[in-house]
């Protein structure tokens, strides 16, 4: 899914891509990437939770928009089920989550 | 068993299993019970004492041991960089899934190994797709399609002007062990989204 973000990019589009496997992120070289610590085929979350989605598009929103250099892989902070999410409140704001990870 | 009767398993089509999937869901191309019971175990989203996945370390230790030489040989040199020249609220976006997603009219992928991509047009519904990739456990992802493939939370961003308009065309791929060879599909994607008109491509994995 790196390959495929990268030659997106190469092509004028902004990508960002969702990633479960760390150590594959970050070899990937690809131009944007937020990691969950989340099993296979979950990326978005847990069935139903409409309200946990949207926080990961938001998230993903967040990066396309503020990310200040290529190849940056933010590992959002959320643990699996153990999170309650509440409503996004302000789409426009960027995330929490991608902000803090940005000034690591 | 018949090729058909390969492809799409009826139980799955919530004639008889409720459990798994109802009339709303998209359906599940059987992957036969030995793989899914593997796909469970390895890539699984059952939990222990309620918090830690189970087997999801193997899971990643086997993505790891194929991804990684592949990507050290593929992705090489500066990373590509287009930033985002619009606003979210003013950008056209697309989205891609490499969880085997595929309208349920669409020839279903190749199981273990599909150098090809599907086409999902932005209107599709959940009972209009379906699953075919065997590496992964999928119950969760036949009961809300969104987990895989966040279309309709899409179309909501789009109605609530979050984001600027929702592209026509997505994009499906299945499971493909080697990156070398689905490479012709993936250059074919990123031109067809650049002749698109799209502006961000949302990316997630199985």
């Amino acid at each position: 899914m790196g390959l495929l973000a990268r030659e997106i990019e190469a092509q004028g589009v902004t990508t960002v891509g969702l990633a479960l496997v760390k150590e594959v992120a970050i070899a990937a070289n690809a131009p944007r990437f937020l990691y969950l610590h989340w099993p296979f085929g979950h990326a978005l979350g847990e069935p139903g939770n409409i309200a946990q989605q949207r926080t990961v598009l938001h998230d993903m929103l967040s990066m396309a928009a503020h990310a200040p250099r290529p190849g940056l892989v933010i590992e959002l902070p959320y643990r699996w089920r153990r999170e309650t999410y509440p409503a996004v409140q302000d789409w426009t704001t960027p995330s929490q989550a991608v902000v803090s990870g940005l000034s690591l | 068993m018949n090729t058909l009767n390969q492809q799409i398993d009826p139980i799955e089509h919530g004639t008889l299993g409720q459990a798994a999937s109802g009339d709303e869901d998209p359906v599940r191309t059987h992957t036969g019970r030995l793989k899914e019971f593997f796909g469970r175990r390895f890539s699984n989203s059952a939990v222990l004492f309620g918090v830690i996945p189970i087997g999801t370390s193997l899971g990643r230790w086997i993505s790891k041991i194929i991804a990684l030489p592949q990507l050290r040989k593929l992705a090489t040199g500066e990373v590509p960089w287009s930033p985002l020249r619009k606003p979210v609220s003013e950008s056209t976006v697309v989205l891609l899934s490499t969880g085997g997603v595929h309208l349920r009219s669409d020839r279903p992928f190749n199981l273990n190994s599909d150098p090809t991509f599907r086409v999902i047009p932005k209107d599709a519904l959940q009972t209009d797709l379906a699953i075919s990739h065997q590496a992964y456990d999928k119950t969760d992802a036949l009961r809300d399609i969104n987990l895989v493939f966040p279309i309709e939370r899409l179309r909501e961003l789009e109605v609530e002007r979050v984001i600027g308009r929702l592209a026509e065309e997505h994009y499906g791929f299945g499971l493909m062990g080697s990156a070398k060879h689905l490479m012709p599909a993936i250059k074919e994607v990123a031109r067809r989204i650049r002749k698109s008109g799209a502006d961000l491509a949302l990316l997630v994995p199985a």
